[in-house]
Formats: C-alpha cells, structure tokens, sequence
C-alpha cells in the first residue's frame, strides 16, 4: 500500500499537470507535409532569397514588419500591428506588436527591425528591392523598443507595402542581437526568427524541416507538431505521394485539377494569384509609325479577338477568372475595384466581328502579319498554352501569326537594352498578384524603366506624359479619395492605350489529401503557403466538407 | 604502361580546359541569372546592383580571366543560387548519385547478361525474339514515361512502394529499375552479338572437340571471352549514369547530381554549371582510363598494341 501511494501521487501529479500544461503540448501533432516543385536557393539567410523562397518556406520561421489582411487579400498587420506617415509624407512610423520574441527567448524590438531593414539593403544583400531601399531610405530611427520610424528621401506611399509579404520579402525581421553574436555564417546555419516554426534541418535539394512553437503566436499557433517542406521537381510524382499519403498537400498546374480530382484530391485554388497578358513592345517607336501594332484599335481588335471564356474552361479548366484592367485585382489597395469590374467585363469580351471591323476600318481587312513571342515565367508553364490558343483565334480574324517559342531564361534578356529583339512583337507575360498597383505600373511604363513599353526618353506621347504624371502625383499623394482617384487614372491610361492586354485572372493550385489535412483557406492573392501552414488544422479538427 | 597513363592523363587535361571554356562561354549566351532571381517588376536599379553584387556587372572576357585563375588554384565559384561555393554542392549530391549506380549496373548485368547469352543460343528462335523485344524496349521506353508508370502501379495502385525520395531500401527499388531497365537492354544486345561471334571461334569448336561438356563450353570459355566488350561497354555506363540521370532523380525527387545539373541549367547558375560539368568530366575520364587500364590487363593484345 504504503509502496503504491507515491505512483498514485505522481499520477495525479502528471494529470494535474496534463491539465494546467500549455495546450500546444497536447494538441500540436503530427507532421505536416508539402510538396513543391522548388525550393529555390534553400537558404534561410533572409537576404540571399528571392520572393518565392521567401513565400515558400523563410515566411514559416520568420515574420514579415507587415503582413497580410487574412480575409480580402493584400495588406495587414505582421510585426508591426499599426504604421502612420507623417504630415510631410517623409516618414513612417511602425508601431511593433508587444511581447513577440525569437526562437531562442530573445524579445523582438524596434532594435531587430531597425537591423533588419539595414542588413537588406547592406552591400552583401541578394533582396531585389536592396538598390531601391538604399535610394529611397534615408534613415531608420528607433524611438523606442517598441517604435521604429523610417525617414525617406522623398514621399514614399507605398513603403509599407513593400514591406509586406504580400507584396515583397524585404520585411522579414532577424534577430540583432543572435547574428551579432554568432556572426553571418554560423546563423545561415542555425538561423533562428519569430515565426510559428521554428528551423530545424536543411537537407540540400531534397527538404527543409521545421517544428512547431508551443507557445501563442499572433499568426496563430501550428495545430501540427512538425513540418516538412520536400522539393519534388515532378508534377505527376507530387500528385502521386498526396495519393499516397506521402504528402499531405502539393502544389500543382491547373493541367493537372482534373486528374487530381478525379484521383479523389480535394483542389484548392487560390483566388488572384497572377494575371497573364499579353503585351507590344515598342509601339510608340518612329520605326513602327506604319506598323499595324502601332495603332491602339488594332491593338484592341485583338484583344477582342480573344475568347478568353474558352481559354478559361479549356487551358485552366474553368479555375481562373475575367481579369480586371491590367496588374489589379480585387484586393489592390486605393483602387475601385468594382468600377472596374465592369468595365472589364464589358471590355474584354469576346467579339470577333467587332474586331474585324476595327481592322478594316484601319485598312487591314485581310488582317496582317504579327510576331509573337511566347514564353512562360519558371512554375506557369501552362502560360504557352495561354499563348498558343490566344495566337490560333487571332488567325480566325485574318492575323497571320508568327509564333516563337523562348524559355524564359532566353526571352527576359531581350526585355533589356535596345530591346533589338523585341521592338514591333507582342508577346505573353504575366503580373503576379500584389496589391500595390503602382510599382508594377512604373516598371512596365515608366520611360526610365527596364520594359518602356508606353515610352522611352526619346519618344514619350500624350498618354505616356499623362502616365508619367499621374504616377509621380501618387508618389506624395496623403489623401486616400484622390489616391484612389489617381490610381484609377492611371489605370485608365493604360488600359485605353492596349499597350497590355490581360488575358485572365489566374489562380495557385494545390492537391489535398484530405485524411492527413483539415478545411483551411489559403489568403487571396498569395500563392505560396508559407504564412498558411499554421492555420492549417489536422483532418479530425476541421474534416473538408463533402 | 606508365607512357600510356601519361598519355592519357595529358590528353585529359587537355580535353578539361576545352570543356570548361566551352561550358563557360555557352552557357553564358542562354541568359542571366539575375533575370530568373528578380521578380518580373524589378527596376533597372536593382538589376544593376544585383548583378554586380554577383560579379556579372564586368565583359565576358573579364569573367572568364578570373574563372580561370580561381579554377587554377581549385576554385570552382560560388553558386549564385545555393550560395555555396560549387565543388561542395556538387560533392554533396555526389553520394546520392553514387548509391544508385551499383544497384543499377547490378540489375543491368544480373539480368541482361544471361538474356544476352540465352539469345544467342536460341539464335532466330522465340526465346531470342522475347529477348531481342526485352532489348528494344528497354532501349526505346524513356525513363520518364517508365519512372512515372512504376510510381502509378507500385505506389498508388498496390501501394507497396513508396513514389520517391532518398529513403531506406524501398526507396531504391523504382529508382533502380527506371535507371536500370536501359542497361538491362545494353547487355544484352552486347552479350548477345559478342557471344555469337566467340561461339564461332577455332578455339570454342577445339572445346567442343576435346568433348568438353556444352555447359563448360558456354559459361567458361565463350562467356568469359564475350565478357571482354562487355566490360568497355561497362565503363559507358557508368559514364552515362554519371551524367544521364537526371530524368530519373527528377521524377523520383532524388537530390542527386543529375538533379543539380537541371537545377544549374534552369537558374543560369554559372559557376555551379561550369563546376558541375568540370566535375563530372573528371570523373568520367577517370572512369575511361580506368577501364581502358582494366582491359589492358584482361586483353594482352591491347596491352601489346
């Protein structure tokens, strides 16, 4: 008796302490696993990725200064839970979320932000914003533990989106004090953040594994216990190990629904990921004044041309939508979303005898002979189908088609220099889904930008001056009704330029198998799934709906 | 011997410093790196401050100066993508090629030897038919299509198999026979002619006549004969799995070497391209020299040559 009273005791004991323990350690179960086609350069030094490492799997183990709206898509509260700009629009302040810290105890303060926003735009920085941060930050200013402001050089709206995972991966806040103490090297190794995962091993080129944080998290905490992200190049092969249990969820092209579907996968679309386009290079050159693409009715001809409702239930079986006005969505910010809409649908309809009209009345009634050069950017392959379908309806209008194939690899190049390649083609491209309309708008317009496609420096018209205009008002623009006004002007002059056409709204894909995960919904107008992992429940927590 | 070792060793030499200038300035006209690392509304700015944080901001000819002096002190780079310098990426993922060959090259002998002689007794008969389809097939099947048919039926339908990755001995078993099935075939149609014509010689019919048994005929004195092209074609082999496999280790998710060479390809990674193929190119003409070495040894005539 006297011998079985402390094992009654210490189970009681344990009982008392299942009971008052953190419920992480009873509910976090399980690992989690995702299959992807890339893991990018596999690093997890914030400042040696790009945006899709960064989305993929850096977005698990690290929190971005600002992060995302959950329910509409675009910009929300992360690291920061508010920002202000100053009166004069030459400074922003972030107000840091209390009580956050690292993975290894350390709090996260205005100090790590400060540091963080430094070391991206320091010399040995890859980030693809780091030349525009150092020109366009001025100084970043601790005010307190708790608030860092950033002084621009000039009015700088969109700063916080930048550093928004929903649009750039420039925000990823690091640990200052860790990687000042254990030095660059030692914390690519060990890297530590503030996510809800925390890092555990980097297997070159097979995965990344990551455990889960047992206490609280704003972003909230994983219902799983471990992940794994695997890099499984092969489409057919991911699909198979979801069917198999290997994997719980996979990321796939929207050739493979079908299949996947009718594998018994559950199929998640993600709503506003990308739109493909397509788009004239160098229209306003005096070498192209006679050229047909020269004109903006031809240009809307074939757009016209498109039945882009075929293009969706054939090439994305039916998973993609009517686009709004190039580079918008409905979760861009300062934008009326809505207006648009309607235009849209009205302006990107399918009427091929309107738009053989409009060429006869511009004097090509036997249509005429356009070079088009198709590509893909790496993971959308299914954009050569887009392409290729678009250029077979322009034939049935009497557009003699001369179509060329270039791996993006070879086409992007072309985009640079004189552009010798490319002046008087249309060809595909694509605009990833970020809600910040502006920056997307100067680099494909801006007459100083790499793509020029309104005007270069030489030759600039009425509507590539107003561009030009409108775009440096938004710059310093405080006023959210004339943003909003502005905005749309500027989506107007391009729009009715046809310079770039959207063909679709696209969606990102993914094969569930719905016994190794529960009901989750991904966040609009972000593909990648690394700030979603955390949400997702196991089957039994939330069972998909049959 | 020695002389033919030297010899050879030179001519290696001189063959690696024609591929890496070859692979350097080829793989150069296909693009830019910073181009697949950039997203696609990067601003000039940023592209010029990327490129030159990579070193790609100086002429083709500058690079290529500095390539060459790193390379002579046995510095291969750094991958621009992985961000390791490219001789540790590429002997990384060397083992996990190196574990596949074996287990392949077994298959490969284990079955297409004995078809090949089984052939060539039956010559023009069924079971030389059957054998010469097992050939055609495994010689025109790609790998892909295969890979992805046995993943379909082992993994998803029986479910006995698992559909990839690196793993315990499971996850050998479809790797193997995608990889393998090729040389399964190769074997074969090299046992097969090179026994027809050892079976013709004066020496196998003076066995015969000295009423040696039909089985020592065979196994002892022709197959040990006809093994001798086998073993070059051996060394082809290896060489071909060496550099080939990367259709099996991309749809079996396997990080191997022929899966770091697709990945240096697609992402422009230069250095990890010129050190990969640099690397390989040794391996390879150590492979060669080291069956030629072999096949002097097992055939005096060429020794003698």
């Amino acid at each position: 008796m006297m011998r079985q009273m402390p094992r009654r005791v210490m189970l009681a004991v344990a009982l008392v302490f299942a009971a008052i323990a953190p419920l992480s350690a009873q509910d976090q179960k399980g690992t989690l696993v995702f299959a992807v086609e890339t893991l990018s350069g596999q690093t997890l030094d914030p400042i040696l990725e790009g945006r899709p490492g960064n989305a993929v799997y850096q977005a698990v183990m690290y929190d971005s200064l600002v992060g995302f709206n959950l329910q509409k898509g675009g910009v929300g509260p992360g690291v920061a839970e508010r920002w202000e700009l100053s009166p004069d629009g030459l400074a922003w302040t972030f107000f840091i979320r209390p009580g956050q810290t690292f993975h290894n105890g350390d709090k996260l303060t205005a100090h790590d932000v400060k540091f963080s926003l430094e070391r991206q735009m320091s010399p040995g920085s890859l980030a693809a914003a780091a030349a525009s941060m150092r020109r366009t930050i001025k100084s970043i200013e601790v005010i307190d533990d708790l608030t860092v402001k950033v002084n621009t050089n000039t009015p700088q709206i969109g700063l916080p989106a930048g550093l928004s995972r929903a649009v750039a991966p420039e925000g990823a806040i690091m640990p200052k004090a860790y990687i000042e103490k254990v030095g660059e090297e030692e914390f690519r190794k060990k890297p530590i953040g503030s996510g809800p995962w925390k890092f555990v091993r980097s297997v070159p080129g097979d995965r990344l594994e990551f455990t889960a944080v047992t206490t609280p998290h704003w972003r909230g905490r994983p219902h799983f216990k471990d992940l794994t992200i695997l890099l499984v190049p092969e489409e057919s092969t991911r699909v198979a190990m979801v069917r198999t249990g290997e994997a719980a969820i996979a990321s796939i092209g929207p050739e493979t629904m079908i299949g996947a579907s009718r594998a018994g996968l559950e199929v998640l679309s993600v709503p506003g990921t990308m739109q493909a386009v397509f788009q004239f290079w160098g229209t306003y050159k005096p070498s192209l004044k006679d050229s047909p693409i020269a004109k903006p009715r031809v240009r809307e001809a074939l757009s016209l041309a498109i039945d882009r409702k075929q293009v969706i239930e054939h090439v994305m079986n039916g998973k993609a939508r009517l686009p709004y006005p190039f580079a918008t969505f409905g979760y861009t910010d300062y934008f009326s979303a809505d207006r648009w809409e309607k235009w849209a649908a009205e302006a990107y309809r399918y009427d091929p005898v309107q738009a053989k009209k409009i060429l006869a009345e511009e004097g090509y009634p036997n249509g005429f002979e356009l070079k088009f050069a198709n590509t893909a950017l790496p993971g959308t392959q299914f954009m050569v189908d887009i392409g290729t379908a678009i250029a077979d309806m322009w034939t049935k209008i009497g557009v003699k088609v001369t179509l060329k194939h270039y791996e993006w690899g070879s086409f992007a190049p072309m985009e640079r220099g004189d552009q010798a390649g490319l002046i008087g083609w249309a060809s595909m491209y694509r605009t990833a889904g970020r809600p910040d309309a502006p920056w997307r708008y100067n680099a494909a317009f801006s007459p100083e930008s790499t793509q020029r496609l309104l005007g270069d420096k030489e030759t600039c018209d009425a509507a590539c001056e107003d561009f030009v205009k409108t775009y440096r008002a938004l710059g310093s623009e405080l006023d959210k009704v004339k943003r909003t006004a502005l905005t749309d002007h500027m989506v107007d002059v391009v729009a009715k330029s046809w310079t770039v056409i959207p063909i679709l709204e696209g969606m990102g894909y993914y094969a569930i198998n719905t016994k190794k995960v529960g009901q989750f919904d991904p966040i609009a107008g972000r593909h990648e799934l690394g700030d979603v992992f955390e949400r997702i429940p196991r089957p039994e927590q939330k069972p998909w709906k049959k | 011997m020695k002389r033919y070792i030297a010899r050879r060793l030179m001519q290696g030499a001189v063959l690696l410093c024609m591929v890496a200038t070859i692979v350097f300035f080829l793989g150069r006209l296909t693009g830019n790196p910073v181009d697949l690392m950039l997203p696609e509304d990067a601003t000039a700015e940023d592209r010029a401050a990327l490129t030159q944080t990579l070193g790609l901001d100086g002429s083709v000819g500058d690079q290529f100066v500095i390539f060459v002096g790193r390379a002579l002190h046995g510095d291969l780079g750094t991958s621009i993508r992985m961000k390791q310098p490219a001789v540790d990426a590429f002997f990384d993922r060397l083992p996990n090629t190196l574990v596949l060959i074996p287990w392949a090259l077994l298959l490969g002998m284990v079955m297409g030897i004995p078809l090949g002689v089984v052939a060539a007794l039956n010559r023009g008969g069924m079971l030389d038919r059957a054998a010469g389809t097992v050939a055609v097939l495994g010689v025109a099947v790609p790998s892909f299509w295969l890979g992805v048919l046995l993943i379909f039926v082992f993994s998803v339908e029986l479910g006995w198999l698992p559909s990839g990755r690196m793993g315990g001995p499971e996850h050998f078993i479809l790797p193997v026979i995608t990889l393998g099935t090729f040389l399964v075939a190769g074997f074969m149609r090299i046992t097969r002619s090179a026994m027809l014509e050892v079976m013709e010689s004066e020496f196998v019919k003076l066995a015969r006549i000295k009423g040696l048994s039909e089985g020592v005929v065979i196994w002892k004195h022709c197959l040990r004969n006809a093994l001798i092209p086998v073993l070059t074609l051996w060394g082809v082999f290896v060489s071909n799995l060496i550099t080939g496999a990367i259709v099996t280790e991309t749809v079996f998710a396997w990080p191997g070497i022929g899966r770091l060479t697709y990945e240096a390809v697609i992402y422009r990674d230069f250095p990890l391209l010129q050190a990969v193929i640099i690397l390989k190119s040794i391996l390879i003409l150590a492979i060669n020299l080291g069956v030629d070495i072999l096949y002097a040894y097992v055939d005096p005539r060429i020794r003698l040559a």
